[in-house]
């Protein structure tokens, strides 16, 4: 039994680290080839340790473009939409797990449904809306069409649904007001959720670029990490600047990785909150 | 079981304070772009003369798409894309997560599977021509060694697709597992402990508590996986450049070609309210499929 | 106190008088930062100007013009145009690819240039590109780019197969081809005799269209009502592409990135290229890369595609667009006889500049690039035809397929052919 069960271990350990080298190989590479030279970068075959980082990619990067700048406006627009997100999404999951009203199954359905337009079709009339309420030149802008996310709201309305009701009922007998048991109950129950949300929010909106492009070509000092990124590569597809791009792209990452380690500490902390011992 | 529950005046007004927000940002950023959309696609537009002159030409824009041997194949694409990553990525997932669960140094593995998702797709399109490099990439010089002959994955007709959807399933699996970790922990370890002194073997109580307690955290990844993989977009256009269009190309590749190539804003929205009908009839389907296997309803 | 107020409230307004009394123009480049920038060297120190420097330069000649730029990645050119143009915040002036612009002069977005303009086109430029810049028998703009394509070939994988000189005809390319081709053991490609490009429209159809003018065909009818792709001539330049992947040359998973892993031993590429393969071999460049024109299959030919500066007719600011392009893009500078823009071309942007001038009087910058220079008198203007990129696109899935097999080179031929026919009669009569 004992034996059985070590073997079985062993084995979850090889299954568990084969896939895991499958899955960091893409960001070691990315990494690798950031501190290469060009020469060492196009060579056959690929090499994947650089023979001698070149650190200096970095600075190069620096030197470049104004990616200090960069960082800013990436930071403000993103932290400002993922904080929407989240709150936004927290309410409608909330109102859509615990609460029964009217037309209910008909608004959660619209809600999912917002999810399936190609995000090209928005382009045109939202830029439009956009320059009509005089938003251009503003981080407005690149935050509102992102300050609700359906994908969120459907999130949390799952989590929210697997929090006992009786602990809901209870605080009602106790004369807690809706907006009390959101914020006192719901809002402490959902840290696991929410903080997937947030990373998940947050790397959306970092890594965004088709709608950011578009706004920051009108307001250069509004431009974003992943726009300024696209403007150090060439007009074609070659290979000038490339390793440049790859150690602007470990610039870009960075951030987010920053975060994700920071956030997953409350994947433990939303456990030990509640007191039950799970949810 | 769901118990009855009458809604109360004050419920109700409770519910549209906390929608409010999101109801307001719909009308604004949603409602006018689809009704537009919807508009258009009666109409020929080619974004450059104002909309309001834009010519009537009735369903045509319709009827023509179906007559597109292209859009029809890109139709077929899709579907084989959209099934087969959201249910890989959602069973793969899932074991990822509950084998990761209990693992020394969790957070560690968390972070190493999590490593593609913020891995911007350009960096992955990068690294996986490399794989898939017919002399010099590592999949075919593995498969070598097992005597499979080497094949040309990204241009192949008959393999590009497979290709990529190979690489949407690694790339997809970092968020669900995240997801499932999350739900995971919401499960009380009282449950299990209950089981083990019952004598359930770790099998059985994958499939008797795991699973079932699970089940919400499940449709949402499968409705959402699916919704995301029917508008699949980058990782095509990234990787699906050099095979023949009719064998990779998908719906949305389809559409921004006909609004930003094409310059035919009517048809490519036609082409998106044909794709939204689609995807909506799949979710309900999805819906409803999770609804019926149940003990309590979630929908 | 109050005084005070009273004079920094009159210099506030007379400021904000001399700021809006300015003339604002907005110029849209799909060039990258350090084009619009300019070329530094270690030291941050300025080797060339980008456009921002000509910029500099020319609003302190002209202090009542401000001028701003607005870089768009090449991807994403026509979608910013489209929608800045809808929400009534285009750009003054564009460059522009000729096939985008057919486009924009059948929606009038584009201002027809004074005549002095007109005339300096004429008479200043090569004429594909005064082709490339003419839509509906009229010229809109000025050229600020030409492209056409050559042959690139590996000297040393040549010298290797002991070929000392590269092939003189598309029939003995055929025949080196397979020669210079090499598989491992699993049956893999590992050095191409000929690569294809694939990717994008041009570098699939412009390959074909070399071959296809070489032999005398075009892709349209003189009027532009028919495809004639799938005419014998059509057909016979898809078999001479057909031939390589016969011969086991060539296969269809080419890549741009393959060459200065110096496993491509010819293909045929456009002139932007050049600056990137010096870039990858660096001081090895040319002991490695030959530059000849494409091997005819009859006559010499290659095609060549434009891209020229316009004017947008809703601009508030026309004739001050003009007359800044005049400066920049028309005007012979005395010291050096060259336009702004052709050193901008030939010393930032590594491309043929389309002026006559500027290709007499910058010879030693324009050495590599000089067979594809030699060759803009083979060149054919491709045909600004509406809905051209559409077209393209057609054309390209099908010789792809054709390339891996699927269909025949009639059958490709014929399939896009009948899906071009159509587009075509909805414009043409």
């Amino acid at each position: 039994m004992n034996k059985k069960r070590k073997v079985t271990g062993m084995i979850k350990y090889v299954f568990v680290g084969l896939v895991g080298v499958a899955m960091i190989t893409p960001f070691y590479w990315l990494i690798s080839a950031s501190l290469m030279t060009l020469q060492e970068f196009l060579s056959v075959p690929p090499k994947w340790i650089p023979s001698d980082p070149q650190w200096h990619n970095y600075v190069e990067v620096f030197k470049h473009v104004p990616f200090l700048n960069y960082y800013f406006n990436s930071f403000v627009v993103a932290i400002l939409s993922t904080v929407m997100v989240l709150l936004t999404s927290a309410m409608g999951g909330y109102a859509f797990a615990k609460l029964n009203f009217i037309g209910k199954k008909l608004l959660f359905k619209f809600t999912l449904s917002t999810m399936m337009f190609p995000a090209f079709l928005f382009l045109i009339p939202n830029f439009y809306i956009i320059t009509k309420f005089g938003w251009t030149s503003n981080y407005l802008a690149l935050v509102m069409p992102f300050a609700v996310s359906a994908y969120g709201i459907f999130l949390l309305r799952q989590f929210i649904m697997g929090i006992p009701s009786d602990l809901i009922d209870a605080a009602k007998i106790d004369g807690a007001s809706q907006f009390a048991i959101f914020f006192r109950i719901i809002i402490p129950l959902t840290q696991p959720a929410l903080a997937t949300l947030a990373i998940l929010s947050f790397i959306g909106q970092w890594n965004n670029f088709l709608w950011p492009l578009i706004i920051t070509s009108f307001s250069p000092e509004l431009t974003t990490v992943p726009v300024g990124l696209s403007k150090l590569s060439l007009a074609f597809s070659t290979y000038t600047n490339q390793n440049l791009i790859l150690a602007g792209t470990v610039l870009e990452i960075a951030p987010v990785v920053a975060l994700f380690l920071y956030l997953q500490r409350y994947y433990i902390k939303g456990i030990v909150l509640t007191g039950f011992g799970g949810i | 079981m769901k118990i009855p529950m009458k809604s109360s005046r004050r419920e109700n007004l409770a519910a549209y304070v906390f929608l409010s927000p999101i109801l307001l940002f719909f009308a604004i950023f949603f409602a006018f772009a689809v009704g537009f959309s919807v508009w258009i696609s009666f109409r020929e537009w080619d974004m450059l003369i104002s909309p309001l002159d834009a010519v009537f030409v009735g369903p045509s824009n319709y009827v023509v798409l179906f007559s597109d041997p292209l859009f029809v194949s890109s139709l077929v694409n899709t579907v084989i894309y959209a099934f087969s990553t959201t249910i890989a990525v959602v069973i793969l997932s899932l074991l990822i997560a509950v084998a990761l669960n209990n693992l020394r140094y969790s957070a560690v593995w968390r972070f190493i599977y999590f490593a593609p998702v913020v891995t911007p797709a350009v960096a992955i399109g990068i690294i996986w021509s490399y794989l898939y490099n017919p002399s010099r990439g590592i999949v075919n010089e593995v498969l070598g060694w097992l005597g499979i002959p080497a094949h040309n994955w990204l241009t192949d007709p008959h393999y590009a697709l497979m290709a990529i959807i190979i690489v949407a399933v690694w790339a997809g699996m970092g968020a669900s597992i995240l997801i499932f970790t999350a739900g995971l922990r919401a499960i009380p370890q009282s449950y299990y402990e209950a089981a083990r002194i019952d004598g359930a073997t770790k099998v059985k109580m994958f499939f008797s508590i795991t699973l079932p307690l699970i089940k919400p955290t499940t449709l949402f990844l499968s409705v959402t996986g699916m919704i995301g993989a029917w508008q699949v977009f980058d990782l095509i256009y990234i990787m699906g450049t050099n095979a023949p269009a009719s064998s990779v190309q998908v719906i949305s590749l389809y559409i921004y070609k006909t609004a930003f190539v094409n310059l035919q804003m009517g048809s490519a929205s036609a082409a998106a309210m044909i794709l939204f009908a689609i995807v909506l009839v799949t979710t309900l389907f999805t819906l409803g499929i999770f609804r019926k296997g149940g003990i309590e309803s979630y929908e | 106190m109050r005084k005070v107020f009273w004079i920094l409230l009159l210099i506030g307004i007379l400021a904000s008088f001399t700021t809006t009394a300015k003339t604002v123009l907005v110029i849209q480049t799909h060039w990258s930062d350090f084009q619009v920038n300019g070329i530094l060297d270690k030291n941050g120190n300025l080797v060339y100007p980008g456009l921002k420097q000509y910029i500099d330069e020319y609003t302190k000649l002209n202090p009542d013009v401000e001028i701003q730029i607005r870089e768009v990645p090449f991807d994403n050119y026509l979608q910013q145009l489209l929608v800045s143009h809808m929400a009534g915040k285009a750009a003054d002036i564009y460059d522009l690819y000729s096939l985008w612009a057919v486009q924009l002069v059948n929606s009038k977005i584009l201002d027809i240039p004074p005549s002095d303009i007109l005339n300096g086109v004429k008479n200043d430029f090569v004429s594909a590109s005064v082709k490339g810049a003419t839509i509906d028998g009229k010229i809109w703009g000025i050229p600020s780019e030409i492209d056409n394509y050559a042959l690139i070939y590996n000297k040393k994988l040549l010298t290797e197969a002991g070929y000392s000189e590269p092939p003189k005809t598309w029939a003995e390319l055929i025949k080196m081809a397979p020669k210079l081709t090499k598989y491992d053991e699993k049956g893999a490609i590992t050095q191409y005799g000929f690569a294809f490009l694939s990717g994008w429209d041009s570098a699939v159809v412009h390959p074909y269209l070399s071959l296809l003018y070489s032999l005398g065909g075009a892709m349209f009818s003189a009027d532009y009502t028919e495809c004639l792709v799938n005419n014998p001539l059509g057909v016979e330049a898809l078999n001479e592409e057909l031939a390589l992947f016969k011969e086991k040359a060539t296969n269809s998973a080419g890549s741009v990135f393959d060459f200065p892993h110096n496993t491509v031993a010819m293909m045929i590429m456009a002139p932007w290229y050049v600056s990137s393969l010096k870039q990858a071999y660096g001081d090895k460049y040319d002991e490695y890369v030959g530059i000849e024109p494409i091997p005819p299959v009859k006559n010499p030919a290659t095609v060549a595609y434009t891209w020229f500066f316009g004017v947008d007719n809703a601009s508030k600011n026309k004739v001050a667009a003009w007359d800044f392009l005049k400066w920049f893009a028309l005007q012979v500078q005395p010291n050096t006889n060259t336009t702004r823009a052709g050193d901008l071309e030939v010393n930032v942007i590594s491309v043929i500049p389309p002026n006559k001038a500027d290709l007499e009087n910058h010879l030693a910058q324009l050495a590599d690039l000089k067979v594809f220079i030699d060759q803009l008198k083979n060149s054919v203007q491709e045909p600004n035809v509406m809905q051209g990129a559409q077209i393209k696109t057609i054309l390209m899935d099908q010789i792809v397929a054709a390339w891996n097999g699927q269909v025949t080179a009639q059958q490709a031929l014929d399939n896009a052919v009948r899906k071009i026919n159509p587009i075509l009669s909805r414009y043409y009569h």
